[in-house]
């Protein structure tokens, strides 16, 4: 008996001394990647540096990090280390209603496919589902992801049905709306969404009603009105700061008042918006991206505060494709990679709330981009189908989601094939 | 008299000026077209949805659009003959579930303008694939019916032997002739052999091809080979899993009796997907003959971002293998439109319809991935400029066919 027990001390005392001093001096890391060009625009890093992840979270952003104690080593030399994209704007209620477009329909995409391979790995879906079928997506989409998708409800109950169910008044309920975001999925939703109503403000009143009730924003796309509403009087009597105007750089005249006026000005009212906290996004989509907006408010300094892509099935083999190639349009119109990639991670993790993504703190979930900057000569079309050129182009290398590699596109990440090896 | 014949010639004459207006014409491209036996600089020109020439110095004064190909490869669009896109909100499933994808996603991007369905649906559950996901995509979908009656549901259900019905296969392949290009055996855990003969039976019924997947723990790779016929289809050719015998050896020897397989005119799919592909068997079997007489991508939930990615990567890792471009778009073309017996398609003849992609071959330092994690270099890559279906462009990358910005 005394003996077990003083091997069983031998025993303890061998694994203290043999794994304390490990954990202690030499912290264990899962993936190191060496020598990449670190984008953090929260810690406002802009160099090159090695990004230590363990345990499937951010362990250290610093020079030279030791090799010794990593499991894996990926050398990106040359490429851009950013953390993960957000996607702000996106429609990922997929299904097999084909009677619904967006709720359940075949209009919206299941998120994987079109996430990791641009460097996504947090997604907004924008008011697919509103209180009503908000649980049928958790279970069909959101649980069944390797993306994190995060949602804005629809403050229309059936969320993007059809055309007509959003325009039912009596579907947009604010406390329901409230409710669900408050008592059942504080986790999951950030925020209201209100869209393609037809009507006057009434649809955005409710949706700020229940944005106040829950403590979160809402979006607007704010357009389909024959003559168009005013968006001066959305952006200073209807919504609050933070809440988010999207399809900024939309071109419908007729059903849809633009930023920019007929004479290429940015309207001074959208840029005072802006200063009052009116957030700006993209929203690219198959509708909602020209030229002959989004390049004089570029030249007159009025930037989008997030960039996103509206994904679904009309717009992802368009003008669109993905969010590595509407960064790159913003790259073209002489926006700085830096800025570009601190519009899709850390300022739509403000607008969101969720300061604990779109950055590479230690301690936060690793979630990782890992970008390669083509030089060329590219074309970008807008929704009317009219080029514009760009030297570079965004390309997604590697990408990471809680610390595991889920897109490898040229096999960074692989070990070299041996001929002679075990394969 | 001399009316009617002024009226006549007119007429005549508007008819062939008519004819000369084409709707689109690439000018200057590289045209690979390996059924026509096409590897030149040309151009193409296209009207009412079809080819309407291939030849050089095309008149596109009159053409409403003429697009710029200097410099990029114009080939047939591309056939992935063994896809999972009966896409649904079904979980953990691929017959109606999320483990199958949306084929538009991956299909235009890449140059492909077919996917066959490899047996995601059978005769119970193929109409409902028809309204769902079919007759919705702008890519052409064909389909081999599963065996089993209502697909791949998963195990237990693909195990019932109850519901793999020959005849009503054969029905449905027959009431769909346009669509269902052959019948698929797959993830059968017995050994009885039933199944198997059950789809050669049905196979042979509708006068289509067999094609056989993976998951046949019971069957010797031997004994399938066998039991195929001329035109019948193997795929995962290339894959080193327990459940299957690879097609070589220990030394890296090819099996005879795949290749007398092969002589006797089965046919090798890739059928690439999570586990499909390993080089220690892909590069030996290649080397020894046994290249794959088609690219099957075997897209799916897992194979979309792993090694595999999408077809043009699959194409792209075989030219880091050594095979020539000409081969490696004939294996996407022409050999895939044979292997499922559509031969009005994967070629640019004159009537043909005008399924075409526009490649560019990118040069650099690339790195291409198999199932087990291993890694080779290439030197060029494949990207798809532009995309037509039918005549019409459904992807442009670059912006080749817009209007400059101004």
């Amino acid at each position: 008996m005394k003996n077990l027990l003083r091997k069983r001390l031998l025993k303890l005392f061998i694994s203290v001394l043999f794994v304390f001093p490990l954990s202690i001096y030499a912290q264990k890391i899962d993936i190191l990647l060496k020598g990449g060009h670190v984008i953090d625009p929260k810690n406002k890093i802009d160099g090159v540096m090695d990004v230590a992840i363990a345990n499937g979270k951010i362990q250290q952003v610093a020079a030279s990090i030791p090799e010794a104690n990593a499991t894996k080593v990926i050398d990106v030399k040359g490429l851009y280390v950013t953390p993960g994209l957000i996607d702000m704007h996106s429609h990922a209620f997929h299904g097999t209603d084909v009677d619904s477009y967006l709720a359940n329909g075949l209009t919206g995409l299941p998120p994987d496919g079109f996430t990791f391979r641009s460097g996504i790995t947090t997604i907004v879906d924008a008011g697919s589902s509103g209180w009503r079928n908000f649980r049928q997506f958790k279970k069909q989409t959101i649980d069944k992801s390797q993306t994190r998708v995060l949602a804005l409800l629809n403050i229309v109950g059936t969320g993007m049905y059809s055309r007509y169910e959003e325009q039912d008044t009596m579907d947009m309920n604010p406390e329901m709306a409230a409710n669900m975001i408050k008592k059942l999925y504080p986790e999951l939703i950030v925020g209201i969404k209100a869209a393609h109503y037809w009507g006057g403000f009434t649809q955005v009143d409710r949706a700020v009603t229940a944005g106040k009730l829950a403590n979160v924003p809402v979006m607007v796309d704010f357009g389909e009105h024959d003559p168009p509403n005013s968006i001066k009087d959305l952006f200073f009597i209807h919504l609050r700061p933070g809440d988010i105007f999207t399809h900024t750089y939309s071109y419908g005249p007729k059903n849809r008042e633009t930023v920019v006026d007929e004479n290429g000005k940015v309207k001074p009212f959208v840029l005072e918006a802006q200063k009052r906290g009116i957030i700006f996004d993209v929203g690219h989509g198959g509708g909602a991206f020209s030229w002959r907006q989004a390049i004089p408010a570029m030249q007159q300094g009025f930037l989008p505060n997030v960039i996103s892509t509206d994904l679904h099935t009309q717009s992802m083999n368009g003008g669109m494709k993905d969010l590595a190639n509407v960064i790159s349009k913003f790259l073209a119109m002489g926006m700085s990679l830096q800025d570009a990639i601190a519009r899709s991670t850390w300022n739509p993790a403000n607008v969101i709330n969720r300061k604990e993504l779109g950055n590479l703190s230690p301690g936060t979930e690793a979630d990782v981009a890992v970008f390669n900057l083509r030089k060329g000569d590219f074309g970008f079309i807008d929704i009317r189908n009219v080029q514009f050129k760009g030297k570079q182009k965004l390309e997604a290398e590697l990408t990471i989601r809680a610390g595991k590699v889920v897109w490898d596109l040229n096999g960074l990440a692989a070990k070299p094939y041996d001929p002679k090896g075990e394969n | 008299m001399k009316k009617i014949l002024v009226v006549l010639f007119s007429v005549v004459f508007l008819n062939t000026s008519f004819a000369q207006q084409f709707d689109i014409v690439l000018k200057n491209g590289h045209v690979i077209d390996p059924k026509n036996n096409v590897d030149a600089v040309a151009d193409v020109a296209v009207k009412d949805g079809k080819i309407a020439r291939v030849s050089k110095g095309i008149d596109a004064t009159s053409a409403k659009k003429v697009i710029d190909a200097t410099g990029l490869y114009v080939t047939p669009g591309f056939i992935d003959i063994h896809t999972h896109v009966f896409v649904g909100s079904t979980p953990e499933t691929f017959a109606n579930g999320s483990l199958s994808v949306s084929p538009d996603d991956f299909t235009l991007r890449n140059g492909v303008t077919t996917v066959v369905d490899a047996g995601t649906s059978g005769w119970r559950n193929f109409p409902l694939f028809k309204d769902q996901v079919i007759d919705k995509s702008k890519t052409r979908i064909l389909a081999f019916l599963n065996i089993a009656g209502a697909g791949m549901r998963g195990s237990p259900l693909e195990q019932d032997m109850n519901d793999m019905d020959a005849y009503m296969t054969s029905l449905t392949a027959k009431k769909y002739p346009d669509v269902v290009v052959g019948v698929k055996i797959g993830h059968f855990e017995g050994s009885d052999w039933a199944p198997f003969d059950r789809a050669l039976e049905a196979a042979r019924l509708s006068g289509k091809p067999l094609f056989v997947e993976c998951h046949l723990p019971q069957f010797s790779l031997e004994d399938q080979l066998k039991k195929m016929r001329t035109g019948d289809i193997i795929t995962h050719s290339f894959e080193k899993v327990d459940e299957r015998m690879p097609v070589v050896d220990e030394q890296g020897n090819l099996r005879p009796f795949v290749m007398e397989a092969k002589k006797r005119g089965v046919l090798f799919d890739l059928g690439h997907g999570g586990a499909g592909f390993w080089y220690s068997v892909a590069m030996p079997a290649m080397k020894q003959g046994l290249p794959p007489n088609t690219f099957g991508t075997d897209l799916h939930r897992f194979s979309m971002n792993a090694g595999m990615k999408d077809m043009l990567n699959v194409m792209s890792k075989y030219m880091a293998m050594g095979m020539k471009l000409k081969d490696v778009i004939q294996t996407a073309t022409w050999n895939a439109a044979r292997a499922i017996k559509h031969e009005d398609l994967g070629n640019l003849t004159e009537g043909a319809v005008a399924d075409i992609a526009v490649i560019r071959i990118r040069d650099g330092k690339f790195g291409f991935v198999d199932a087990g994690g291993n890694s080779i270099e290439g030197k060029q890559k494949l990207e798809a400029e532009l995309t037509l279906r039918a005549g019409n462009i459904v992807w442009d990358l670059n912006g080749i066919s817009a209007k400059k910005f101004n």
